[in-house]
């Protein structure tokens, strides 16, 4: 990728090689944008893998979490009651994150480039296609009219970060072919306990279709955020989600952070699923809490 | 009430085969019904001059569910476009459902630029939406006609499945009324076999889903498509619910159509403008 002259305001923060633990922005700040050259991050031949060595599907992997988490909640909550518990990624953190409205909407305007990427569409205008595309978009109307009301300071910050962020995202994912079956905002709602706990998550990016012998799913977390250490726990539980969807277990996970170009891949195993179960367990008696 | 059968995430086969089990014969609507349901949904809005559609949606959310009057977005095309994306992959006119959706969407938008088609139409909007909203559309639309071959393309190819079946429509005579069943596919045990009907839905299914599922196949029925047995399909949930379609479950739908056309012209709410597909 050639370089990209985009800057706003001091470079200070900017060294070349992009360090790992550099970040595009700075937390709940736009002003230093900055980057140049974006590492060759090859995701998607790290999600591949050797087709040849992909793990079976195991069709009663499904069966046996559900049934785990059936008895797990009804050790802990007892015969249901009639209050619904919805789970999230956010609420099985051990401090649940609560993101600026600014950044949840720099992350929701990321998520509609993806998409357009995903189309084929390769954006001049980042920002202004992203507006456009989530005001399409019939989601997220609370964010849309946050976007409208921004002032002219917040606006140009966020025109900066999000066309910082665009380049990083297309350095990555510079082609998704279409034999991927590429899917994006799959949402997943499980009930469970009769009903009255649901766990919901969205994959932003699904890749391979279902339904062979072999797994060959690949889930993808976009995060705007640099990747720490609930990232792991948000990729174990979209796998569990997912395998409990679709009765199949997904072959790997991966999270990709458009703040500083990081990606972690995971493989989907029993002992990650096993732990994402246990993290729902877990989180019940805090959920309840709140 | 009719059998019902909830499956958590069944595989193709699974399905197809609660889809196509034992099939009843008596699946027409009898016309004593049929006559009873005119009838009543004649009184139930005969007097209100306009145009009033009720479908599974108004049933399980009552009527006065919308407080913004209807427009497009990519979210409320995706199923339109997606369903046209399915049935061009199914086809084979297309290898992927992305290169479907974008057929797809050119295709509408070609229409709506040769003036065929109306104001309001979803071909008018795509035709003048910038290129950025035509890409979105044809992510979701594609997103959604994965969703509906993962569920029944191999039965499509052997010939036991029809992918992207257009929705039931039954107009009431002599009334405003008219009555629409949402279906996404049909499953058939064999050639000539009542079939049974597919439908998908976002999110969960809620309290009144059952009602909902047997109000589109009876008008599926009206409209005089054979079924007998509904699958109501929720992706995002991994659930299937399955309802035979038999005498009972058809009163039980008639009685909720004439419930809604009441609840309706109780509130005196304005439904949304009926939605032009192309």
């Amino acid at each position: 990728m050639s370089p990209v002259p985009w800057h706003t305001a001091p470079l200070g923060s900017w060294s070349p090689g992009w360090p790992a633990s550099g970040s595009v922005t700075r937390a709940q700040h736009t002003a230093s944008v900055t980057h140049e050259t974006l590492p060759g991050t090859d995701l998607l031949g790290a999600l591949r893998g050797t087709p040849a060595l992909r793990p079976s599907v195991d069709r009663g992997l499904a069966g046996g979490l559900r049934a785990w988490l059936e008895d797990g909640l009804f050790e802990r909550r007892g015969p249901v009651g009639s209050a619904v518990v919805r789970v999230t990624p956010s609420l099985l953190r051990a401090a649940p994150a609560t993101a600026a409205l600014t950044a949840r909407l720099r992350g929701v305007l990321l998520v509609q480039l993806l998409r357009l990427l995903v189309a084929g569409y390769r954006s001049e205008a980042p920002f202004e296609d992203a507006s456009v595309a989530l005001g399409a978009s019939g989601r997220d109307d609370e964010l849309v009219t946050v976007l409208y009301e921004l002032d002219a300071d917040e606006r140009s910050r966020l025109v900066a970060e999000v066309g910082a962020h665009y380049a990083v995202l297309v350095a990555t994912l510079p082609s998704l072919p279409a034999r991927w079956s590429p899917r994006c905002g799959v949402r997943s709602a499980i009930s469970l306990a009769g009903g009255t706990v649901v766990l919901s998550g969205e994959v932003d990016l699904a890749l391979g279709a279902a339904g062979g012998s072999r797994a060959c799913v690949c889930l993808v977390d976009l995060t705007t955020s640099a990747l720490g250490s609930s990232t792991e726990t948000t990729l174990a539980y979209l796998a569990l989600l997912e395998t409990l969807r679709t009765g199949e277990q997904p072959f790997r996970v991966a999270a990709m952070s458009t703040a500083d170009a990081t990606t972690l891949v995971r493989d989907v195993t029993p002992e990650l699923l096993s732990d994402a179960v246990n993290l729902v367990l877990d989180a019940i008696p805090r959920s309840a809490a709140a | 009430m009719s059998s019902v059968q909830r499956l958590c995430a069944p595989s193709r086969e699974v399905l197809l085969a609660c889809a196509t089990a034992a099939p009843r014969e008596d699946v027409e609507v009898p016309a004593r019904l049929r006559n009873q349901l005119v009838a009543r949904l004649t009184v139930s809005l005969g007097t209100d001059r306009r145009r009033h559609r009720l479908d599974a949606f108004g049933v399980e959310h009552g009527p006065a569910r919308f407080d913004a009057p209807f427009a497009w977005s990519a979210r409320a095309a995706r199923r339109t476009i997606g369903t046209g994306a399915a049935r061009l992959v199914a086809a084979g006119v297309a290898s992927h459902p992305h290169s479907a959706a974008a057929c797809e969407i050119e295709r509408l938008s070609d229409r709506a630029q040769r003036g065929l088609a109306r104001r309001g139409a979803l071909g008018t909007w795509l035709a003048a939406a910038p290129s950025s909203v035509r890409a979105l559309c044809a992510t979701e639309a594609a997103t959604w006609a994965e969703r509906l071959l993962r569920l029944v393309e191999p039965q499509h190819a052997d010939g036991t499945a029809a992918v992207g079946v257009a929705d039931a429509w039954f107009e009431v005579p002599g009334s405003t009324v008219t009555l629409q069943g949402r279906l996404d596919a049909a499953l058939f045990g064999s050639p000539g076999q009542p079939a049974g009907r597919l439908r998908i839905r976002d999110g969960l299914p809620g309290a009144r889903a059952i009602d909902g599922l047997v109000v589109d196949a009876f008008v599926a029925a009206l409209a005089g498509e054979r079924t007998a047995r509904i699958i109501g399909a929720w992706p995002d949930a991994g659930l299937c619910l399955v309802v035979d379609v038999d005498d009972e479950a058809q009163r039980h739908a008639a009685r909720l159509l004439v419930s809604c056309a009441d609840a309706l012209a109780a509130s005196s709410a304005v439904l949304a403008p009926v939605p032009v597909a192309a």
